[in-house]
């Protein structure tokens, strides 16, 4: 496996407002073009960490990041970093899939609109591209222009993977992105992650340790905000190193 | 729930007779000012009535229009001036405010629509008018005197009493309800949508703009048009600053009247019937204008209510 | 990355403009009530409360007359207007919770409550003053009541269904029949929020002119009969201020400064007793 590192992180604290740290001194290299699965019982920081990539957090007041995350050479959480610019790199889908109060075609197109492509040709083009990529396109062909509500939960989400994929970004991240689905669509979306794989760079938050061990590359195993172990996601589910893991794992607790 | 108890019988009745009021206190103002204004409408019938621009106690000829035509337009600079500040507020206490003055401003703003309209009236008579007179309505002349077309909406001796001050002073009573109904369905937007608009790279006006304005619509249309049915039935706030001249002026700074100042100024003065049912004619007018209006507003907040709370 | 500068500007002038919305108001705020304050303060004096109106244009004299009708007025409305609108609020968030009379009702009520309160005076004076042919402090506590009732009722309605379920379920499982259950417990859990809806309530018929200018009418003498005219200072700062006299003037600031404060007492107040009392 070729493996060239696509974000470092290094010795990352983060702290909420009020100073509870929330992530202990964290290193960790996500790959490119793998997919990165993050697991740990509810409350270990795994979200915590990934809204650190796209610094989520500076939306509200009174957060702290201490340490590095190193993109192309670049400290994301560094001041001077263009968070819009560094936002339309590392796109992010969420628990909920979020339509935007819009139609199908203008959620797709939303995220190159901002970049500044107005053309008519080029946008529908590249709508195109992204809902064939999300495995969306036949089923959304024929309503482009129709509300993005009137899909069901599961093409929702998938709409929200390939508006995410449109601006063509280097990462994806997903925060457990199929809680919220039935099994059916709940496979599309795994499905699909995997073979975005090819493109982008993928980390992935889950509460479904099946999920993680199914679809991941690697695997990062969180407890208390520390990241308790990080390996390749055969190893974590087969012969874990730590005896933390190896509870979590089978069920010991979590 | 079992009713056996004649306690319980009798007090579900004295309640039941209490809500009941409302429905009979409504139907009653319709029927009593249809019936008050009868010798009226057989007078000068509907068409007539508004569109008659004499209002002549002395000859007894009465039309609507002038107060019509005042009422319309006072409302509509006011909502005008009322509709982007009001948002523009509802913006800045839901999103732009850091958090520590976000609650603090939101209640000042509504502390405004505390404020009785007497007081506002009175302010209007005494601070506002003077000002306007002196300094605001002259440099507005120097300024548009020149351009056509909108010269004429500034022709005359700026007296301070006249449409611009009365639709200024209506358009800062209706701005908290505006602003706080908004600010309510701003707050409705789910936050994890605006977080993926972040998550795209939008700012944060685009994420208002494409995000929590388009949520929020409904509940914006109904808190416009609440505010709306308000500025048409204000009668204090105006009545010390229009000057109650009963005339269709182009210029922003002439006096004029409104159904509500007619009301106000002449009703204890009316000496004939047919003078007095006219004006309950013009309450009529009022009543039916406003009801609309209001039950419009109502069905928007009660859409959007029910979008939410799916 | 042109455009995203672009973008970064409009979004800075977006918001600098909610700011300056916000400045707007504020401002305005500030210049009436600074106003209003500078003005009353200095026109504020002992005899404003205790004297009587002197003739017209003579210096000297007070208001007493009409802060005493305004007290009987408003009183009086809230005597007629917090029953009804609060045995009206208990019907429909109770017997008739989740009916389509108690929904008509309470949409019927919102509407109510931003009706023109001058077409509420002359609905009045047609009732209750041209068939009698005689002003009267009962037409203006009626017409001020009117107004009470839709918002005492909505508010009534509000906080009554706030309460849990499963409280009135609670005392229903002890035998109690369902009129005890809402005076004794559901109204218990409710007080604070309906206390807090009548006295916002009062605030706002205290301020209300316009119902008054044809049913209470005016009085320059001092009466506490209901069956006359009776002076109420919002009618009293009306005629004043749209008079001829300095003194007059000065009145009229004095006693809109009286009323403003204790409207905004009130209602300051009131937010700060809900805020305390429903803070999650």
């Amino acid at each position: 496996m070729t493996t060239t590192i696509e974000l470092e992180v290094k010795g990352l604290n983060f702290y909420y407002s009020g100073k509870t740290q929330a992530l202990k001194n964290i290193n960790l290299p996500i790959y490119s073009r793998q997919v990165t699965a993050l697991i740990g019982p509810s409350g270990c920081g795994k979200t915590t960490l990934l809204r650190c990539f796209n610094r989520m957090h500076d939306l509200y007041p009174g957060n702290m990041y201490e340490g590095e995350i190193l993109h192309e050479g670049r400290n994301i959480l560094s001041n001077e970093n263009d968070l819009i610019r560094l936002r339309s790199r590392i796109g992010m889908v969420f628990q909920k899939p979020t339509p935007f109060p819009m139609t199908i075609f203008d959620n797709i197109a939303y995220g190159l609109k901002l970049k500044g492509i107005k053309k008519r040709a080029e946008l529908a083009e590249r709508v195109e591209k992204a809902l064939k990529h999300a495995a969306l396109w036949n089923e959304a062909k024929d309503k482009l222009n129709a509300s993005a509500y009137d899909l069901s939960g599961g093409q929702q989400q998938r709409l929200v993977i390939a508006r995410a994929l449109a601006v063509e970004p280097d990462v994806l991240l997903f925060d457990e992105p199929t809680s919220a689905l039935d099994p059916i669509s709940t496979g599309k979306i795994e499905e699909l992650i995997m073979h975005l794989k090819n493109e982008v760079t993928i980390i992935i938050v889950t509460h479904n340790m099946q999920q993680a061990a199914r679809i991941s590359d690697m695997t990062g195993f969180m407890m208390l905000g520390d990241l308790v172990e990080f390996d390749h996601t055969q190893k974590i589910f087969t012969a874990p190193s730590e005896k933390l893991t190896e509870d979590y794992i089978t069920g010991r607790f979590g | 729930m079992k009713r056996k108890n004649p306690f319980d019988l009798s007090f579900s009745l004295l309640t039941a007779a209490a809500s009941a009021t409302v429905l009979l206190l409504m139907a009653g103002i319709f029927i009593i000012l249809v019936k008050e204004s009868s010798l009226s409408i057989e007078k000068f019938g509907i068409y007539k009535f508004i569109t008659t621009v004499d209002w002549d106690p002395v000859k007894e000829i009465f039309g609507a229009a002038t107060s019509i035509y005042g009422t319309f337009v006072t409302t509509l600079i006011a909502m005008l001036i009322a509709i982007p500040t009001a948002i523009g507020i509802a913006i800045f206490v839901t999103e732009a405010a850091p958090n520590f003055l976000k609650g603090p401003i939101g209640s000042a703003i509504e502390l405004l629509a505390a404020i009785p309209s007497i007081i506002y009236g009175m302010w209007g008579l005494f601070t506002l008018a003077p000002l306007m007179s002196r300094y605001i309505e002259p440099s507005l002349q120097k300024a548009f005197g020149d351009v056509p077309v909108l010269n004429i909406l500034f022709q005359g001796t700026p007296m301070g009493i006249d449409i611009l001050t009365a639709s200024l002073i209506l358009s800062i009573m209706i701005i908290p309800f505006t602003a706080s109904i908004s600010r309510d369905s701003f707050n409705l937007t789910p936050a994890v949508v605006k977080e993926s608009a972040y998550a795209m790279g939008a700012t944060k006006w685009e994420v208002i703009k494409n995000i929590v304005l388009p949520y929020s619509k409904l509940g914006v249309f109904g808190g416009i048009a609440l505010s709306l049915g308000r500025a048409l039935g204000e009668t204090m706030a105006v009545a010390f600053v229009l000057g109650n001249k009963h005339h269709i002026t182009a210029s922003l700074l002439d006096p004029a009247s409104t159904i509500t100042v007619t009301l106000a100024n002449e009703f204890t003065e009316a000496d004939t019937d047919l003078y007095l049912s006219s004006l309950f004619y013009l309450a009529l007018v009022l009543f039916i204008l406003s009801f609309v209006v209001l039950a419009v507003a109502k069905f928007f907040l009660l859409r959007a209510e029910r979008r939410y709370s799916r | 990355m042109n455009i995203q500068k672009r973008r970064k500007i409009e979004s800075f002038l977006a918001l600098s403009f909610s700011t300056a919305a916000a400045l707007f108001g504020l401002f305005w705020l500030i210049f009436i009530l600074s106003d209003v304050v500078i003005h009353g303060a200095a026109a504020l004096n002992l005899d404003l409360f205790t004297k009587d109106p002197v003739p017209p244009g003579a210096e000297g004299g007070g208001l007493r007359n009409a802060f005493v009708g305004q007290l009987l007025i408003t009183f009086f409305a809230t005597l007629i207007g917090v029953p009804v609108g609060v045995l009206g609020g208990t019907f429909i968030a109770e017997y008739a919770r989740g009916t389509k009379f108690a929904r008509i009702i309470s949409i019927l009520s919102d509407i109510m409550v931003s009706v023109p309160s001058i077409v509420i005076g002359t609905f009045i004076y047609a009732v209750l003053v041209k068939p009698t042919g005689q002003f009267s402090g009962w037409a203006g506590a009626i017409a001020l009541a009117v107004i009470m009732i839709p918002v005492v009722l909505r508010t009534t309605e509000d906080m009554l269904s706030l309460v849990p379920w499963t409280l009135r379920e609670a005392a229903f499982a002890l035998g109690a029949p369902y009129y005890k259950v809402i005076v004794q417990v559901v109204y218990r859990g409710a007080a604070t929020g309906i206390l807090t809806g009548i006295l916002l309530s009062m605030a706002r018929v205290a301020g209300e002119t316009a119902p008054l200018l044809f049913t209470s009418f005016n009085n320059a003498f001092f009466s506490t009969n209901m069956n006359q005219p009776v002076a109420s200072l919002t009618v009293t700062i009306f005629n004043y201020a749209m008079g001829p006299y300095e003194t007059w003037h000065q009145q009229a600031w004095a006693a809109s400064f009286v009323i403003t404060i204790f409207i905004l007492i009130i209602t300051i107040l009131g937010r700060l007793l809900i805020k305390w009392r429903y803070k999650k």
